[in-house]
C-alpha cells in the first residue's frame, strides 16, 4: 500500500493547496488558500452614455475651441438660457467617458454650467445622482477625481445644494469608503495637474459638504 | 472688422493685474480689449461682481465663452497679453 501512494506521486512531506470549506480542506497535509479576491477595486466598463449618443448627434449647443492653454468650450447658446432640466443630466452622465473629446465636453461643460447656473441647478439635483452614482462605480481612478471635483462645485454653486444631496448620501458614499483609503496620483494630459491623493479629496468633498467631522465619521460607518 | 477708434500704439503686459486678466480674456475671444468689444458688438458686458473679471463675452462667430470667477492668465502667458494705447 505504501508503494502504491508512492507510485501516485504523493509525498507524505508535501503541503496540499486547497480552497476553504472542502472535503480536502480536512486532511492533515492540507493548507487552505486565502479567498479570492473581491475585486473591490477592479474598474467596471461604463454602458454607453446618453452624453456620448447626444454629442454625436449633434444636439449639444458646444464646440471645441483650442487655445494656447489647451481646449475651450464656445458655447452656441448662452448657458442662462440653457434648459438645465435637459442638459445637465446628460452633461453628468458624460462623466463616466474617458475618452477624448467626449470627457473634455463633459467636464468642462459640467463645470460651465455649474458656474453660471445659479438658482437653476437646485430643482435638478435629483436628477443627478444617478449619473454620479454611475461614475463613482466604474472604479476608474480618473472618473473618481473628476466626479469628485465635480461633487465640490456642485455643492457650492448654489444655496441649499449641499443640504439637498443629504438624502441621496446613502447612494454616493459607499463608493467613497472603498476608495479612501486608496492613493493614488493622477495626471491630467491637457492641464498638466497633479490631482490630490484620492483620500484627502473625499475628505475635502465631504467637509464643504458636512462641515462636521463627526457627520462624515457617520457618514461612513452607516455606508450600506 | 473693427471700426472707430485705433490704437496708437501696443505693449506687452510684464506683470499679472486685474487689467492685464480682462485683456487677457477680450483677447482669448478675439478683440483686442474692452472699446473694440464696445465698438462691434454693441453689447452690454457681463462682468463678476467679486472681482470684477469678464464673466461673458460673445465672440465674431456669435458663440459665447465664459470665464470663471477667478483668475485664469497664468503667469506664463502674461507676457502674450497686449496693452493698447489710444
Amino acid at each position: 500500500m505504501c508503494s502504491n501512494v508512492r507510485s501516485a506521486g504523493f509525498n507524505r512531506g508535501e503541503l496540499l493547496k486547497t480552497e476553504g470549506f472542502t472535503v480536502k480542506s480536512t486532511m492533515k497535509n492540507s493548507v487552505v488558500v486565502g479567498p479570492p479576491a473581491a475585486g473591490a477595486f477592479r474598474e467596471r466598463p461604463y454602458k454607453p452614455t446618453s452624453f456620448r449618443k447626444f454629442y454625436e448627434r449633434g444636439d449639444f449647443p458646444i464646440a471645441l475651441e483650442h487655445d494656447t492653454k489647451g481646449n475651450r468650450i464656445a458655447w452656441k447658446m448662452e448657458i442662462e438660457k440653457l434648459d438645465y432640466f435637459h442638459y445637465l443630466p446628460l452633461f453628468f452622465d458624460g462623466l463616466c467617458e474617458t475618452v477624448h473629446p467626449y470627457e473634455f465636453f463633459a467636464r468642462q461643460g459640467v463645470h460651465d454650467m455649474l458656474e453660471h447656473g445659479g438658482t437653476k441647478i437646485l430643482p435638478v439635483i435629483p436628477q443627478l445622482i444617478i449619473p454620479i452614482k454611475n461614475a463613482l462605480n466604474t472604479r476608474n481612478l480618473q472618473v473618481i477625481c473628476t466626479t469628485l471635483k465635480v461633487l465640490q462645485h456642485l455643492v457650492i454653486s448654489g444655496e441649499l445644494v449641499g443640504e439637498a444631496l443629504v438624502p441621496y448620501y446613502r447612494q454616493i458614499l459607499p463608493i467613497l469608503n472603498i476608495f479612501k483609503n486608496k492613493n493614488c496620483e493622477y495626471n491630467t494630459s491637457q492641464h498638466l495637474l497633479h490631482y490630490n491623493i484620492i483620500y484627502i479629496l473625499i475628505m475635502q468633498t465631504l467637509k464643504i459638504q458636512c462641515f462636521d467631522n463627526n457627520v462624515i465619521k457617520a457618514a461612513f460607518y452607516c455606508s450600506i | 472688422m473693427s471700426c472707430g477708434t485705433k490704437p496708437k500704439s501696443m505693449s506687452r503686459a510684464k506683470q499679472w493685474t486685474d487689467e492685464v486678466e480682462n485683456l487677457y480674456r477680450f483677447q482669448q475671444a478675439g478683440y483686442r480689449d474692452e472699446m473694440e468689444y464696445r465698438q462691434i458688438k454693441q453689447l452690454e458686458i457681463d462682468w463678476w461682481p467679486e472681482t470684477g473679471f469678464v464673466k461673458k463675452l460673445q465672440r465674431r462667430d456669435n458663440t459665447y465663452y465664459y470665464y470663471n470667477r477667478k483668475r485664469e492668465c497664468e503667469d506664463k502667458e502674461v507676457h502674450k497679453v497686449k496693452m493698447y494705447a489710444y
